[in-house]
């Protein structure tokens, strides 16, 4: 701090000030670093946790197979095998799947293969179990296990060897006309005789149970996607509308953005109006709506929902986008922000315009709107943010119509559907896809975020 | 009146009209039925319903779960409050600096801030589980804390023994020097290190985490542990906000008052206290308003809890009023009544706190 070299340091030289000055910088970028830890860092570990096939396994690990980029390549390429699809995978006629497995074996144990099984696995807990889908275990057909290699190991004390096996999965092709159809995951259990211990396979499984013995994966042929972000591409393929079978959250996230563009629609045509009228215009009461509206700020919204709901109740806008876009309406603080700008623009301009013959309505679309962009702009942010994020009116006013939900109402629909079975993969997974737009948003608008809190606060 | 002052008016009027209609009908009006209604038995069921006086209140009063929503509220708004200002405070000082790359930092804290109270929510649901990070997190630096102890006395130790040597050479160094902070902190690391190499130092094992945030019965300062859970996510996401408006607070305080200061001999630390913590007065007293009026209203985190808290451990005056419309019976009566209170509540605390706390004015 320039400050500190003002002060009087009695013996202390230059040098040794200098060099308090560089410590003191580097102490606070270390502060500033661990502060940055401190708000971004539950966002990073619930980000991997979203990765992993157990988001509470304990003790927490920060490299697991869903991170490593030997199993990217793997999924990647079986899921090319699988069904030609290296992104997303899947099970299609024609796919032939090589895949290894590699066990050790303790001395005085005779290897012997596993067995191998394509089960039937219904998707997930939850919403995912209502549908029928397609079950590659109908056509799958797994060739007979056979020994690759076998070299001496030790594990720790134990002596013993490594022995690798390899089978084929395969999809045949039917001979008759009819088409077969494309499963979208491949699940494969292989259970290894007591005694053998699972070390490492063509890709690393999802789960291994009975110490080691059962390794069991989602889908043998998953694709990058299908594999690393597991949970993610469930959000989409799992939760879905029981009566019409498309997805929830696809539906929520345009519900969200409808939501929030038509709030952002009637604030800048309708907050910008009345900001433009009690900055410039003459209008009786003034004063007095001013004291209102202050005062309205400080009464909590529960003591006016109720009546809101019944008004939206009277008008059959309940359950509806309509009914919370209505009840948005125009924001007073947005009012407040464009009053100010507009108090900020020199009065000439309008005045040469109203001279000219115009009438304020003209003056004010053609004139006065167009200088205001900057205002508008944050404007705009500054709403679709606080409406992309609205959770309140969504649950007064859409409760129980899951299709017409926006993504704030669907997370907590997930929780509640899927909090029980505690598959929090897909929860979090959820949480973070509905950050997005606003992520994007932020990073590339962020000074409006920033300095929009500041100013808005400080002089509103 | 001369008619183009006339023409002008009507042309406000209807410049104004969509907004008036719009608090007019959502705000007004929805506020006035309310107070009707808190004296009224209305349900959501019933069209017709008849004036019952006062009766709401008493039944409310009467009633725990209403009376525990209220001693939440407080205990959640006086904790949060207090904790929240004073943290977003040292934060705005520690990134009050002109140093290269503040900007970015400042963007980065404002993430929580940013992002939706349900997404983050359910983000916190997970980080609270038995298993979940917090809890891991504890039990590392538990586990750790040999090490810890060890790092930090070798540094007080090590930072002891350089402040005395300065000062036997006669050089008038503070106890916090930064730049033999820094020389201390590398010399803690390295004993660290070598205790550990040497094996006198280690972690202790870990074990699986006992404790629970979300379901746990117990209360802590009179506070159930669930509701403690939300007082950390509220402190978390609203830091951010208070901060920034601190910042611009304190990029308002001219640099001679400082420079003036530093000439009168005041120490950094007596410059925060008697420079800053006084200018900072008008903003300060922004930031616990608005800190007041959101603890008191705080819903989000509440309703997005949902069943993986109980909830009469969690439950707060904005979630009673919304539950009691929307379960059972939907008891509009008494959720007026429990809003009003609510909103009597905001007034009195507001005035308070304008009256008896850190006035608006600086000195």
């Amino acid at each position: 701090m320039a400050t500190q070299a003002m002060k009087p340091q009695g013996k202390l030289d230059e040098r040794h000030l200098a060099r308090q000055r560089w410590a003191r910088a580097g102490w606070i970028y270390g502060a500033m670093l661990a502060l940055g830890v401190f708000f971004v860092g539950p966002f990073y570990v619930a980000f991997l946790g979203s990765l992993k096939d157990n988001p509470l396994e304990w003790p927490f690990r920060t490299t697991f197979a869903q991170v490593l980029p030997k199993n990217w390549l793997a999924a990647w390429k079986l899921g090319q095998q699988g069904a030609g699809n290296p992104w997303l995978g899947g099970f299609a006629p024609g796919a032939n799947i090589p895949f290894e497995v590699s066990y050790f074996v303790p001395e005085g144990t005779e290897p012997t293969p596993p067995t191998v099984t394509v089960p039937e696995r219904r998707a997930g807990a939850g919403l995912g179990a209502i549908f029928d889908e397609v079950q590659a275990s109908r056509y799958a057909r797994v060739s007979p296990v056979e020994e690759v290699s076998r070299r001496p190991e030790r594990i720790g004390d134990e002596v013993g060897q490594i022995v690798t096996y390899r089978f084929t999965i395969s999809y045949p092709r039917s001979d008759a006309a009819q088409e077969l159809p494309t499963a979208a995951r491949l699940p494969l259990d292989v259970e290894a005789p007591r005694g053998q211990t699972f070390l490492t396979a063509t890709l690393d499984p999802n789960r291994l149970e009975r110490r080691g013995r059962v390794a069991s994966w989602d889908s043998a042929a998953p694709g990058f996607f299908g594999y690393t972000f597991k949970n993610y591409v469930r959000v989409f393929r799992e939760a879905r509308d029981p009566n019409t079978g498309s997805s929830f959250f696809l539906r929520w996230t345009a519900n969200s953005f409808f939501v929030s563009l038509m709030a952002v629609l009637i604030n800048l045509v309708f907050a910008s109006l009345a900001g433009y009228a009690l900055a410039r215009m003459y209008l009786p009461g003034k004063g007095l709506l001013f004291a209102l509206i202050i005062l309205l700020m400080a009464v909590p919204q529960q003591a006016m929902f109720i009546s809101n709901y019944l008004v939206l109740r009277d008008l059959s806008l309940l359950g509806s986008l309509w009914g919370m876009i209505v009840w948005i309406g125009i924001d007073m603080a947005k009012v407040f922000l464009m009053k100010q700008f507009f108090e900020s623009i020199p009065r000439e301009i309008e005045e040469a315009a109203l001279i000219d013959g115009a009438n304020p309505i003209t003056t004010f679309f053609r004139i006065i709107l167009p200088m205001a962009t900057p205002a508008l702009g944050a404007l705009t942010i500054m709403t679709f943010q606080g409406i992309w994020n609205e959770f309140f009116k969504a649950a007064v006013v859409l409760s129980g119509q899951q299709g017409n939900y926006t993504l704030p109402l669907g997370l907590s629909f997930f929780r509640s559907a899927y909090g029980a079975a505690g598959d929090w993969g897909l929860m979090l997974a959820s949480a973070f896809l509905s950050m997005i737009p606003i992520v994007i948003l932020f990073v590339v608008f962020q000074r409006y975020f920033v300095e929009g809190v500041s100013t808005s606060a400080l002089k509103g | 009146m001369p008619s183009s002052k006339r023409t002008e008016a009507l042309y406000a009027l209807l410049f104004i009209s969509p907004f008036l209609l719009h608090l007019l009908i959502f705000f007004i009006f929805a506020f006035v039925r309310t107070i009707w209604f808190s004296f009224t038995d209305k349900t959501t069921l019933r069209d017709s319903y008849n004036f019952v006086g006062l009766q709401n209140f008493i039944n409310l009063f009467g009633e725990e779960r209403f009376l525990l929503a209220l001693q939440h509220s407080i205990g959640f708004m006086l904790v949060v409050t207090t904790i929240q200002t004073f943290l977003a405070l040292a934060t705005a000082a520690v990134l009050n600096q002109r140093l290269r790359g503040i900007t970015f930092f400042r963007t980065v804290y404002y993430i929580p801030s940013v992002l939706s109270s349900a997404a983050v929510t359910v983000i916190a649901i997970w980080f609270f589980q038995k298993t979940g990070f917090l809890n891991t997190f504890i039990g590392w630096v538990s586990a750790h804390s040999p090490v810890i102890l060890a790092l930090v006395g070798s540094f007080v130790l090590a930072q002891a023994v350089q402040v005395g040597l300065e000062r036997m050479r006669g050089l008038p160094v503070a106890p916090t020097d930064p730049a033999l902070a820094a020389i201390s902190a590398v010399v803690a690391i390295a004993l660290t290190w070598l205790l550990g190499a040497m094996g006198l130092v280690g972690p202790r094992e870990a074990r699986p985490p006992e404790f629970t945030w979300l379901t746990n019965p117990d209360s802590f300062l009179g506070l159930p542990i669930p509701l403690w859970s939300i007082v950390m996510l509220n402190i978390f996401t609203t830091i951010p906000t208070l901060m920034l408006i601190f910042l611009a607070g304190l990029q308002d305080i001219p640099k001679s008052v400082y420079e003036a200061a530093a000439i009168d001999g005041a120490s950094p630390v007596q410059q925060f206290f008697w420079v800053t913590v006084p200018m900072l007065r008008p903003v300060t007293f922004l930031v616990v308003t608005l800190s007041l009026i959101g603890t008191l209203q705080m819903f989000d985190q509440v309703a997005l809890m949902g069943d993986s808290a109980p909830l009469n451990s969690i439950i707060v005056m904005a979630y009673y009023v919304y539950n009691s419309v929307f379960s059972g019976e939907g008891q509009i009566g008494m959720a007026s009544a429990a809003a009003l209170v609510l909103a009597v509540l905001t007034f009195v605390v507001v005035f308070l706190q304008r009256t008896f706390g850190i006035s608006e004015k600086a000195h």
